[in-house]
């Protein structure tokens, strides 16, 4: 059944007051490899169909992934069911009505058109390059067509398609272990002798590897690392929980919050960047400024709280930190030494008032001094509070794609409190 | 059911060495309420079928969420072909399985009250009045409730001539409360972790009681006093904050794919190589590691893994010496085991099974010894209740881990609650720093129900379990 039928099949059958209805679609390869060797291969379609009603404030839910007749009634009673059970809820909010949804391209044909054998293809490449390079490498090759729909009792209709591909590679040899990936949602961008180049580069600086003692030190953190940080950041930047004192953003909207030199916005018009034109409960996506030069413009703002406050609901759904346009080797000269941090590992919210986190260095650190990197260094764990981190940016570079939600820079960053190290 | 055998005779035909069929139907129930809004309550059933097939040294997998004579056979021959091509890559270097024997067998998780059958509405009520009793101190300001109840049926058949009908579910309360000051929020949890159990075990909880006292924790929580630099110290950990430990520290690191590295672009690897197996000191004499996935309760209990292999009870460290590993049939040869110990688990039928951490649990000490006589034996420490932060690199040497709640210990005695502690170890520091363990009275079990592992990314569950145990000479202190 296609999504029109089964918008026909709840129209005619759920007897609700109110109700939201999520499908989604997804179709997957994925190649696994490890050592050399292939590990798992999957390939599949799936699809979720999601209902929720409401009679009066009273809400329920249900999910199934099958779309026949049969499925169809499950879902309606169960959902009205329990929304007959269940206690008036105070926080309810109607469903989203009918809205003008921005257009924005976020399907490539070339990564739809994508084979399992040229997935597999890149595979070998990746593994026969590394075999005569004397190492081992291990990854993912993936490809997702994914299609989200949501459709209201109240009038909204929406759908669109994102696709995904992805090649990534942990390169092992000897003591050395580093990383590269690709991830976007265009194909045409991805070349794998450059990503084996960049590979093999960062292997061959990493051979020589010299005791560090954790302290506090400015680092230069490549856009991956950077990504993984300001996520987490992200995480906590929700309204409610700012204005019940939960967060360190309470009673900051509109002050000079973070560093000067930080801004993150939300854009669906960066065209590398993919941006769900809604969410799953029909917020649009819209030219949003969370942080604008230090100044915390926004906060993420669900539909209730939108409405309990008078505010309009927003929703981050994506990273684009602009870049003063550096080189590396040019931020390299602007301290006398520090740190490159490809990325990080297992950050974890240490104090949440504080806006603290912890996570350890990955895939490669190396010491520089006098605007040059001199040897690679042990791995560094850190305690670190990212929106003061924002206070000691020295110098951005200029933005590129981490992942397909985020664009953004490397950032060299002074004082990086580093706190302890491991023994690789 | 028809399935099995027509998918099973379709991939012998295709010629494959080895193939099995999952059919898996999850059914959870998800009601979560904050404060007193019931933000979400749901059913939620995910059914369908993954064919795994072998041929040539290499894995296909394929899915479907179509029940049809002709979905099957299109998904046998999808996951046949994703296998040929695996094999292209694999001609230089095949994966091989362990030997397994057939098995025709059921298993169920046994449950008194089966919670889907206890109404929607008795929940709720609970819930609403868990959240009340909370919400009725002043100075709670927030309230997280979620319950979870979670069913698998699988049918699994195999070229072995296996044929398996394995129920298993799982029920997991957890509740938060927030206290928030002028200055500062804190929360404290309740969170076992989940078990392999029914409604029974949340009748036995008395959750209200357990409200109160986090609640009132919350409260000593918020205002306690923070500590300064770090230092040495002693460490008393309950067996709750123990278990994530353990997960963190011990399981992972003794997951066979990691030691071999088919972990190595995500999740990580291990430090826990082969060479040391038998001779390299994990922890201290009285460290004893059991992997038992005949586990009561156990969220690894499932009577047979994902490759059709039974739950088995090993040591994988025994009086403080690595022994052995959690293994599948794809990794075992490649350390010269002779067959699998059974802990290849997938989460939905879309998935394809990886190697995961079993049920895995620190034995009891063998002497008689209470928390109380512990602490009372502790000149200066701190005493950590629950879970808080925890971050372990990708080798699984260096952690931090923080608490839910925490006490200073001077002299034996409790002497003042604390607030942000964490404290730093790695691997072999922390399990060989281990000088006391509780006895078998307060052993207690704490599940983990949000492993994350693989790519793409599954989520996997276990069951860990301690008495409270001692661990000297740790740094520990305050966050920043
Ligand atoms: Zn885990």
């Amino acid at each position: 059944m296609n999504s029109e039928k089964i918008v026909q099949y709840i129209q005619k059958h759920c007897i609700a007051d109110d109700w939201t209805l999520n499908i989604t679609k997804d179709d997957s390869h994925e190649t696994r490899f490890a050592q050399n060797v292939i590990t798992q291969h999957i390939a599949g379609a799936m699809k979720e169909i999601s209902l929720s009603v409401s009679f009066g404030s009273k809400a329920g839910s249900c999910t199934v992934n099958q779309d026949d007749e049969e499925s169809l009634a499950y879902l309606v009673k169960t959902a009205e069911e329990i929304a007959k059970l269940a206690p008036e809820d105070p926080e309810f909010v109607p469903s989203a009505g009918k809205m003008d949804i921005p257009e924005i391209v976020n399907c490539d044909p070339q990564t739809k058109a994508l084979e399992p054998k040229q997935l597999v293809d890149i595979v070998q490449n990746s593994i026969n390059r590394a075999k005569t390079y004397g190492a081992t490498v291990s990854g993912l090759t993936e490809k997702h067509i994914e299609t989200n729909g949501l459709f209201t009792k109240n009038g909204f209709s929406g759908e669109y398609e994102k696709s995904d591909f992805g090649h990534s590679m942990t390169l092992k040899k000897d003591e050395v272990e580093t990383k590269v990936a690709y991830e976007a949602k265009n194909f045409a961008a991805f070349n794998l002798e450059t990503l084996l180049e960049k590979l093999f580069n960062q292997a061959s600086t990493l051979a020589v590897k010299q005791t560090f003692e954790p302290q506090k030190i400015a680092v230069l953190l490549r856009p991956l690392a950077l990504q993984e940080l300001f996520w987490f950041m992200g995480w906590m930047m929700d309204r409610r929980y700012a204005d019940e004192g939960i967060t360190p953003f309470t009673d900051q909207l509109g002050k000079l919050f973070l560093g000067e030199k930080f801004s993150w916005f939300s854009t669906y018009k960066q065209p590398t960047l993919l941006a769900p034109p809604f969410t799953s409960d029909g917020i649009i996506a819209e030219e949003i400024p969370w942080v604008e030069k230090g100044v915390l413009k926004n906060l993420s703002t669900s539909r209730y709280w939108a409405k309990k406050i008078g505010s309009k609901p927003c929703n981050n759904y994506n990273m684009f930190i602009p870049g003063e346009g550096y080189t590396e080797e040019e931020m390299l000269q602007m301290v006398p030494r520090g740190l490159i941090v490809n990325s990080f590992w297992y950050i974890r919210s240490v104090d949440v008032k504080a806006g603290e986190f912890t996570g350890t260095t990955r895939d490669g650190v190396w010491y520089f001094e006098n605007g040059k990197i001199q040897y690679a260094v042990n791995n560094l764990r850190f305690n670190e509070i990212p929106h003061t981190a924002t206070k000691r940016i020295i110098a951005t570079g200029i933005s590129e794609l981490a992942n397909p939600s985020s664009l953004l820079p490397a950032m060299l960053i002074d004082n990086f409190n580093f706190v302890d190290k491991t023994s690789f | 059911m028809k399935y099995l055998d027509l998918a099973m005779n379709a991939a012998e035909k295709l010629g494959v060495e080895y193939a099995d069929i999952r059919i898996q139907k999850t059914t959870e129930q998800v009601i979560f309420l904050q404060n007193l809004s019931l933000k979400h309550t749901s059913n939620n059933v995910l059914q369908g079928f993954g064919i795994r097939v072998f041929k040539d040294g290499a894995w296909g997998f394929a899915h479907s969420n179509v029940f049809s004579d002709e979905a099957v056979l299109a998904t046998v021959k999808k996951a046949v072909e994703t296998a040929t091509l695996s094999a292209e890559v694999n001609k230089t270097k095949k994966l091989r399985l362990a030997p397994e024997r057939s098995y025709i067998s059921t298993y169920k998780t046994p449950v008194k009250i089966d919670p889907f059958s206890v109404p929607v509405s008795e929940k709720i009520d609970l819930m609403m009045e868990v959240s009340r009793t909370m919400l009725a101190y002043e100075g709670i300001k927030k309230t997280l409730l979620i319950m979870i109840m979670h069913k698998d049926e699988k049918l699994f058949a195999s070229t072995l001539g296996t044929r398996l009908d394995l129920t298993t579910q799982f029920i997991n309360p957890m509740i938060t409360a927030v206290a928030v000051t002028e200055s500062d929020s804190q929360s404290r949890t309740f969170d076992e972790g989940g078990r392999a159990v029914g409604w029974e075990w949340i009748l036995e909880l008395d959750l209200i009681d357990k409200a109160k006292q986090i609640a009132e924790e919350a409260l000593i929580k918020v205002k306690a006093d923070t500590l300064g630099a770090e230092e040495r110290r002693s460490l008393v950990l309950d067996p709750n904050h123990l278990g994530l430990t353990m997960h963190e520290s011990v399981g992972h690191a003794t997951e066979l794919d990691r030691v071999l590295g088919w972990e190595a672009d995500y999740a990580g690897v291990s430090f826990a190589t082969p060479e040391k197996l038998n001779n390299y000191h994990y922890g201290s004499e009285l460290i004893n590691f059991v992997g038992d996935n005949t586990l009561e309760g156990g969220l690894a209990t499932l009577g047979f893994d994902d490759d059709g292999v039974p739950g088995q009870k090993w040591y994988i460290i025994k009086d403080g010496i690595l022994k052995e590993y959690g293994s599948t049939r794809d990794t075992a040869l490649e350390i010269g085991l002779i067959a699998s110990r059974g802990c290849n688990r997938a989460t939905y039928y879309f998935n394809q099974p990886i190697n995961r951490i079993p049920n895995l649990y620190l034995l009891p000490g063998t002497k008689p010894l209470t928390p109380g006589e512990l602490i009372a034996d502790t000149e200066d420490g701190i005493y950590i209740q629950g879970r808080g932060s925890y971050s372990i690199d990708h080798h699984r040497i260096n952690f931090q881990f923080g608490g839910d709640f925490f006490w200073e210990i001077k002299n034996g005695k409790l002497i003042r609650p604390l607030k942000k502690v964490i404290y730093k170890s790695c691997n072999p520091e922390f399990w060989n720093s281990c000088d006391a363990i509780c006895d078998e009275r307060f052993w207690r079990p704490f599940g983990v129900v949000n492993c994350g592992k693989g790519q793409p990314p599954q989520t996997g569950r276990m069951t860990h379990g301690s008495s409270t145990a001692r661990f000297r000479n740790i740094r520990v202190g305050g966050s920043q």
